[in-house]
């Protein structure tokens, strides 16, 4: 995994929970449990983070509060890269890990990729692939408790999602111009089945 | 959880359902289930005609437990009430439930959402789910003289 390479176990849990929350701010022992670290280390964690400036600290009272600070030079790519990464795509990917074989493509599409999403937005979903919609679900619904966000697949038939590719059907025209976050899949597949025109990628945004 | 929580939590209340109002809704279920098979139908119309019959099949399951939901998230209480009325498990329970918000967003939101796919699947749901509520009831309720 990306993030897994790139950063510690403790800085990377600490990024994604406020990254992928950036309105939001957590005191240190909420931050502990959240993101299931230890104290010390997580401690040590938004110290260092705070003093580089990739996340703000605030004290109100005798509570201490930690939030990803959006005056970072790179709070838009370090939010992109923990979507991407670590925050709701890694939680899907291993959700449809089990169905992977039997997926061409599945990707993020809609506010959430699009990173304007406030926090609960709905993650909508696209999948193409021989599951059925009620396969997709169950192997989705652990996934929409983790992530306390609602999940909207939609499922299409390698044989469907193609013709309605060429029929230039609006709402897979839509999804396919704007912009995504592939779990499964790649552009490449994309073209494969039958996209001519290539929507933006999701890092054109970032 | 059980139904006199539901009443308890003004969820549900109490009704005294008859042979007759039984029917008519299996009824509806018929009907639907017979017009979402009508051929050049668009497919987010099918599917929503198939989620109607599916939605009359469980209030029908329901009226014969005695008991009728509430207004504010109906469709919602309807689908959850399947695990008291013919056991309906979990898996169930959670798809037919993924069924309702994809209903949710293609009538409010954006048109041709549905995929051929998911609207078959919704009426092979349906009519699985007629099957088990009649048989659930004609077991159960005897009394309703199914």
């Amino acid at each position: 995994m990306i993030s897994a390479a790139l950063f510690g176990q403790t800085r990377r849990a600490i990024l994604a929970l406020l990254y992928s929350h950036p309105e939001q701010s957590y005191y240190l022992r909420h931050l502990v449990r959240s993101a299931g670290v230890g104290l010390g280390a997580a401690q040590r964690e938004v110290n260092r983070l705070s003093d580089a400036g990739i996340i703000r600290r605030t004290v109100s009272g005798n509570q201490v509060f930690y939030q990803a600070n959006p005056e970072c030079p790179v709070f838009g790519d370090l939010k992109g890269l923990m979507v991407k990464t670590a925050g709701v795509a890694d939680v899907l990917r291993a959700a449809l890990a089990p169905l992977a074989a039997q997926i061409r493509l599945a990707f993020i599409y809609g506010s959430v990729a699009k990173l304007a999403q406030r926090n609960g937005s709905d993650v909508d979903l696209m999948i193409v692939g021989q599951p059925t919609f009620g396969e997709i679900v169950s192997a989705l619904g652990p996934a929409q408790e983790t992530l306390a966000r609602e999940i909207n697949p939609t499922v299409y038939s390698p044989a469907e999602f193609r013709s309605k590719l060429k029929a230039g059907h609006h709402f897979v025209s839509a999804v396919i111009g704007g912009v995504k976050v592939f779990l499964i899949g790649d552009e490449r597949e994309l073209r494969r089945l039958g996209a001519k025109r290539l929507g933006k990628p999701a890092s054109e945004h970032w | 959880m059980s139904f006199e929580d539901w009443v308890r939590n003004g969820w549900a209340s109490q009704h005294q359902s008859t042979g007759e109002e039984i029917e008519k809704l299996l009824a509806l279920a018929d009907r639907d289930l017979a017009s979402c098979a009508t051929a050049g139908l668009a497919t987010d119309w099918r599917f929503a005609i198939a989620y109607n019959a599916a939605l009359q099949s469980a209030t029908a399951a329901l009226a014969a437990a005695g008991y009728r939901a509430s207004h504010e998230a109906h469709h919602h209480r309807v689908i959850q009430s399947l695990a008291f009325t013919i056991g309906a498990g979990r898996e169930l329970i959670r798809r037919f439930d993924a069924f309702r918000k994809k209903r949710n967003m293609s009538s409010y939101e954006m048109g041709g959402t549905i995929s051929e796919k998911e609207a078959g699947e919704m009426a092979a749901f349906a009519a699985h789910l007629r099957q088990q509520v009649e048989r659930w009831i004609r077991e159960k309720h005897r009394e309703f003289k199914l």
